[in-house]
């Protein structure tokens, strides 16, 4: 079916038409709650392919204009197919950042050819996006940011329409394979810290761009470290206007957060309330009145959350604005996910501390079952929740935004506001560009 | 049911917070606990005649709005909000909720137009424990029963008393009026002035066997009580917020705004993090009741944990942020501390809670 069929329908059939191509079309999640879900550890190839089918059947884009290659509908209809996806494991984790960060902020701050020439082959998965904005010196404090772009005129002396890019930037999902990069640069030093900086444009492939990956706690290397040398920006690269890149940065963040705090509850899930009693009962661990005391506040807690994430979804979907409570979501899930790690300790006891990974499913050497590849993930996860009370911002940047901006408390003293940034004392970076 | 508050729950929302402002304000309540009263008889007789609160569940056909357990959980709010004194929870949600899952169509149409108008009150003496306490003897019309049993809700003022009693194997829930002979109450002393409770003692007491599904009718009383509980405790968290909000950006501290500072913000960034979950939570339950009778008891029994626990932090979190004056007898934070600590053991306390969800989940 052509993507311009499905305008007219209303949001239950669109629904009803959602769930029947899922059906069809995607798969489920993992049954032995893995933490390696279909959806992340497919190849690339693979995840273009299943992007590219679901961008033809409908379901991308779906509240973009549909001048830009989206559907054109609302929030109702986008709030029917996440809800309805869900329940599948869908193999688009490279586009995630793309549509959900970039995509957004060029739609609403960048010109009218980056719309036309970005956004159309973001959705159909032929151009894959990551989002550069912390450094080594600014994680809470990302406004401290030292990346800097310096005009330029062809000849290279300063001045002109066309920007070196030189600097570091950390923690970037996706650089490795990404196309393009929507990064933060300051291009104002003169300026207080928020209002000297510029959002731009990036080609990943372009001369002086390096991609090494960042080993984590847990082992693996989800994320990168990328360093810009001398890197060219053209005049089309900026994002809105110039020393303007913060405003789009909020927006920005504003958004991942709303993900990531709503993400923490999903299926599959090693620490979830569903694989952990699972797991205990197959351990025999189940029974004992203290593990069935923290197992209920384990599923209280996540319904909870899960119950919290649809009032907003409600409220998004009837036109209302969530403002800021998406850090509240974001707080919520990280703290779920320690308290999570707690009753995982608490319920399976020693048998995470140290568990046969070559056996599996009761044929374990010693005649008793040891469930060495469950347990393998729980410990995975369990080393992975420090993480995610940091990622996005950490706990207390979220109680500073929610105690600022839900509640309307009065701001944090804030030294640095209004001092120019060439003046300031940032992060632990003694020259820009150390490496 | 949307989890946004629907167009008429917003009217009745509104309605009930006049309501308790104009009639029904914190030095009221005041008056009220110095003058040793359970709750204001003009009150009550305001709420349940011209607001409706108590038959709000109960069916039209019994004298009630039929209005669901989505709208009186709203009215509870506003009510908890203002620790409005009443015997709402014991008479229109225990007692109603279990002669509603009974067999007793003539007891229904003797009792419920009262109970919906307010001109009688009733309790169900329940406890967290379950009772058990109290044994029947004799059947139908002609039992009696024998025993005690504390502390029961609103157990001094009622006039009729749904009492369960051991009964052979099982269990029996009777009906007994209160000026029945062997049956003596005693008002306690509470930790919560605004909550009255009392403890009852049957002297091979007259009363009425009523005939049904008794662990049934008691079950759902439970998750009713879970349910009316939490309703009125996010309303009392609701309070503590926005007095503590209020505060900190009044109160001034080392040249700031004492909500400028961290060990403020960050205090108050969780409480509004704990009433968001549990007003979701609530509002999830609340939907259960009217829609989703299979999931009911465990979400009235996850809107208890993610509710009670949390209120009465935000009580003592309350005092704390507004210093010193908040801990003197003048300023209302430690009337909600008192009534957080209460409803926090009441009809099933924490660990009571987890268990009964524990049993609903299968685990």
């Amino acid at each position: 079916m052509s993507p311009q069929g499905i305008g007219a329908r209303t949001g239950e059939k669109f629904r009803d038409r959602a769930r029947a191509w899922l059906v069809e079309n995607a798969p489920r999640h993992s049954a032995d709650g893995g933490s390696e879900d279909a959806g992340n550890s497919a190849g690339l190839d693979a995840q273009r392919a299943f992007q590219a089918r679901l961008y033809d059947a409908g379901f991308v884009g779906i509240t973009w204009p549909a001048e830009y290659g989206g559907q054109g509908l609302t929030n109702a209809e986008q709030i029917a197919f996440s809800e309805e996806a869900r329940h599948f494991s869908l193999p688009v984790g490279a586009f995630i950042i793309g549509l959900g960060m970039p995509g957004p902020t060029i739609l609403e701050c960048g010109s009218e050819e980056q719309k036309k020439r970005y956004l159309p082959p973001m959705l159909r998965g032929e151009e894959i996006w990551c989002q550069l904005f912390s450094e080594p010196g600014a994680g809470s404090d990302v406004a401290s940011l030292q990346a800097s772009a310096v005009r330029v005129k062809g000849d290279g002396e300063v001045g002109g329409d066309t920007w070196v890019f030189n600097g570091q930037k950390v923690w970037t999902s996706g650089a490795q394979y990404s196309d393009y990069g929507a990064v933060l640069a300051r291009t104002d030093p003169a300026q207080p810290k928020h209002r000297g900086i510029s959002m731009f444009i990036v080609d990943m492939r372009a001369p002086g761009v390096t991609v090494r990956p960042l080993r984590v706690a847990t082992g693996s290397a989800p994320f990168n470290e990328v360093f810009f040398d001398n890197v060219r920006l053209g005049p089309d690269a900026l994002i809105g206007a110039e020393n303007k890149g913060w405003d789009a940065a909020v927006v920005m963040l504003r958004n991942e957060r709303v993900a990531i705090g709503t993400m923490t509850a999903s299926r599959g899930n090693p620490l979830g309330f569903e694989s952990l009693r699972e797991l205990a009962a197959k351990l025999g661990r189940a029974s004992d009145p203290a593990a069935r005391r923290r197992l209920a506040e384990l599923y209280a807690r996540e319904r909870s959350l899960a119950q919290f994430g649809r009032l907003l979804r409600e409220e998004a979907m009837s036109g209302r604005s969530i403002g800021a409570r998406g850090s509240v979501a974001k707080l919520a899930g990280a703290e779920l996910g320690a308290f999570a790690a707690d009753v995982a300790a608490d319920v399976l006891g020693d048998a995470i501390a140290g568990y046969d990974s070559s056996a599996d499913h009761g044929s374990a050497a010693h005649g008793s079952a040891d469930h060495g590849s469950e347990l393998r993930a729980v410990v995975t996860a369990i080393v992975a929740v420090p993480g995610g009370a940091i990622a996005g911002g950490t706990n207390e940047i979220q109680r500073n935004i929610i105690g600022e901006r839900v509640l309307g408390l009065a701001k944090d003293p804030g030294v640095d506001r209004a001092t120019p940034f060439n003046q300031l004392r940032v992060g632990t970076q003694k020259r820009q560009g150390a490496s | 049911m949307s989890l946004i508050l629907s167009a008429d729950e917003q009217a009745l929302r509104d309605s009930v917070r006049r309501f308790v402002a104009d009639r029904s304000p914190l030095p009221a309540v005041r008056e009220l606990i110095a003058a040793g009263e359970p709750y204001d008889r003009g009150v009550w007789k305001q709420l349940t005649a011209q607001l409706g609160v108590a038959g709000l569940t109960i069916p039209e056909e019994y004298g009630g709005a039929g209005a669901g357990h989505a709208a009186l959980a709203v009215a509870l709010q506003e009510l908890g909000a203002g620790l409005v004194p009443s015997p709402l929870l014991a008479s229109a949600v225990l007692a109603a909720g279990a002669l509603l899952r009974l067999d007793e169509e003539a007891a229904r149409q003797d009792l419920l137009p009262g109970i919906a108008s307010g001109e009688l009150v009733a309790t169900l003496a329940i406890t967290g424990g379950g009772g058990g306490r109290i044994t029947a003897a004799g059947t139908g019309a002609q039992a009696t029963l024998t025993g005690e049993l504390a502390p029961v809700l609103n157990g001094a003022q009622a006039d009729m008393l749904l009492v369960p009693a051991a009964a052979g194997d099982g269990v029996g829930i009777y009906l007994v009026d209160a000026g029945a002979r062997g049956l003596t109450r005693v008002a306690l002393t509470t930790a919560d002035p605004t909550r009255a409770l009392a403890r009852i003692r049957l002297d091979d007491t007259p009363a009425r066997a009523l005939a049904g599904d008794a662990a049934g009718a008691l079950a759902a009383a439970a998750d009713l009580a879970n349910l009316a509980l939490a309703a009125e405790q996010c309303g009392a968290m609701a309070a503590c917020l926005a007095m503590t909000t209020e505060y900190a950006k009044l109160r001034v501290a080392f040249g700031q705004p004492i909500g400028a500072f961290q060990g403020v913000k960050h205090r108050l960034a969780d409480m509004e993090t704990a009433w968001e979950l549990a007003h979701a939570t609530l509002r999830a339950a609340a939907r259960s009741a009217d829609e989703e009778p299979d999931s009911f008891a465990a979400d009235a029994s996850v809107a208890r944990v993610m509710i009670s626990g949390p209120y009465f932090t935000a009580a003592a979190d309350t005092i704390h942020l507004h210093g010193g004056i908040g801990f003197t007898w003048e300023h209302d934070a430690h009337l909600y501390y008192k009534n957080a600590l209460s409803g926090k053991v009441l009809l099933g306390g924490p660990g009571d809670q987890l268990d009964r969800l524990a049993g609903t989940l299968g685990i």
